[in-house]
């Protein structure tokens, strides 16, 4: 990755590293942990977190005080954040995977909208694939944005009435048309 | 999914297989090209093992991929060109629509105003102003001579007022502009406390 995530302090604290049975200090310890979460996954603009794989990341393994996240805790913590909006479980009930919001899918489609109506692509037709993947995009805060949470986004924008979505003559290659209202 | 009275038209499903297909094409040029960087590195590889058949082979296929890689390119080029052909053509089509309704509307309202009836109006409204100047001048030919005096007495005072208004102003700066070259001359130590006195009012 670019350059190096900061982290707070807290962060290289033993006992943060395990679950915490006073309901206060529990509470204290899942917002702190959530913040970490999502201003890393802001940092290194990731959007997915693999449960398992990601307690060998720096993140939740901190190798200078030798302490390691339990599978467990992450689970309780993302469960947390899956109630307070910032995150998703990817297939629930599965706890595999989780889609991290550091950017709710209501403001990913404010991010869109503003683009479109600046890019003047009103009324013409786009690939969701070259929202995230197109030369067009490069450079924008959206340019490699996770699958799942694009199509969220453009659900809402489908739902407010500015945009449509609809398939070609094979059903997998979705197209949006932007109306370009709102 | 766009089952619900859609706004999608069959030009637009035509347009999105078109850029579909854009998206494979490019998707396909990534491929090419992490491969063609492969063979680069698998004959740099044979060549540091003295391997002179394998990386000429490489090298080959590397050639082959970027053949292919400029083939897409041209591909490309006419997907593109084809796409913005069909919407520039939506955006004429709509235009024309346009220019016919606007046409439409014109001579509707054209029916409504015939030139006789145009004409009869205009000369009605002549008609009308006459009748109403000679009304106008039958009444100030009522007002007395005294009512005249009057009326142009108050003429005269309004356009008196007037003229005060638009005299300039007194030149008072020239008095007070006068007093601050006289500050200058005679007191620098005078100049410094007057700086000094907006810092104070800061914190």
């Amino acid at each position: 990755m670019s350059n190096a995530f900061v982290f707070p302090s807290i962060h290289d604290f033993p006992p943060f590293y395990t679950f915490q049975p006073t309901q206060t200090t529990w509470q204290n310890q899942v917002a702190l942990w959530s913040e970490i979460i999502l201003s890393y996954y802001r940092h290194h603009k990731l959007y997915r977190l693999e449960l398992s794989e990601s307690l060998n990341s720096e993140l939740f393994h901190n190798k200078g005080i030798n302490r390691r996240l339990k599978l467990d805790t992450l689970q309780m913590i993302i469960d947390e954040m899956v109630k307070q909006g910032m995150a998703e479980w990817d297939s629930p009930p599965k706890k595999t995977t989780a889609i991290i919001y550091w950017r709710k899918p209501e403001e990913w489609a404010t991010l869109i909208n503003n683009w479109v109506f600046e890019a003047g692509i009103t009324n013409s037709i786009l690939t969701v694939y070259e929202i995230a993947h197109g030369d067009t995009t490069e450079g924008l805060e959206f340019h490699k944005l996770d699958q799942i949470i694009l199509m969220k986004s453009l659900d809402i924008l489908v739902k407010k009435g500015v945009a449509q979505t609809f398939q070609g003559t094979s059903a997998d290659d979705i197209g949006v048309k932007f109306f370009g209202i709102n | 999914m766009g089952n619900k009275n859609s706004k999608i038209t069959t030009h637009d499903r035509a347009v999105l297989d078109l850029l579909v297909q854009r998206d494979k094409l490019k998707q396909y040029q990534k491929k090419i090209q992490t491969v063609a960087e492969k063979e680069t590195q698998v004959a740099k590889d044979a060549l540091l093992k003295n391997n002179k058949r394998v990386a000429l082979l490489a090298l080959r296929k590397k050639k082959y991929q970027e053949q292919l890689l400029s083939k897409t390119d041209a591909q490309l080029l006419n997907l593109e060109q084809l796409t913005q052909s069909i919407e520039f053509a939506l955006v004429e089509k709509e235009l024309l629509a346009g220019i016919e309704q606007g046409n439409l509307i014109l001579k509707e309202i054209h029916k409504e105003m015939s030139i006789d009836k145009v004409e009869k109006l205009m000369e009605d409204t002549a008609d009308a102003i006459a009748y109403q100047d000679e009304i106008s001048e039958l009444l100030s030919g009522k007002l007395t001579n005294d009512d005249e005096d009057e009326i142009l007495a108050e003429l005269a005072q309004i356009e008196k007022d007037q003229l005060v208004e638009n005299l300039p102003a007194v030149p008072v700066q020239d008095f007070v502009s006068e007093d601050i070259t006289e500050d200058i001359e005679e007191s620098i130590p005078q100049q410094k406390v007057k700086v000094k006195t907006p810092q104070k009012q800061l914190p």
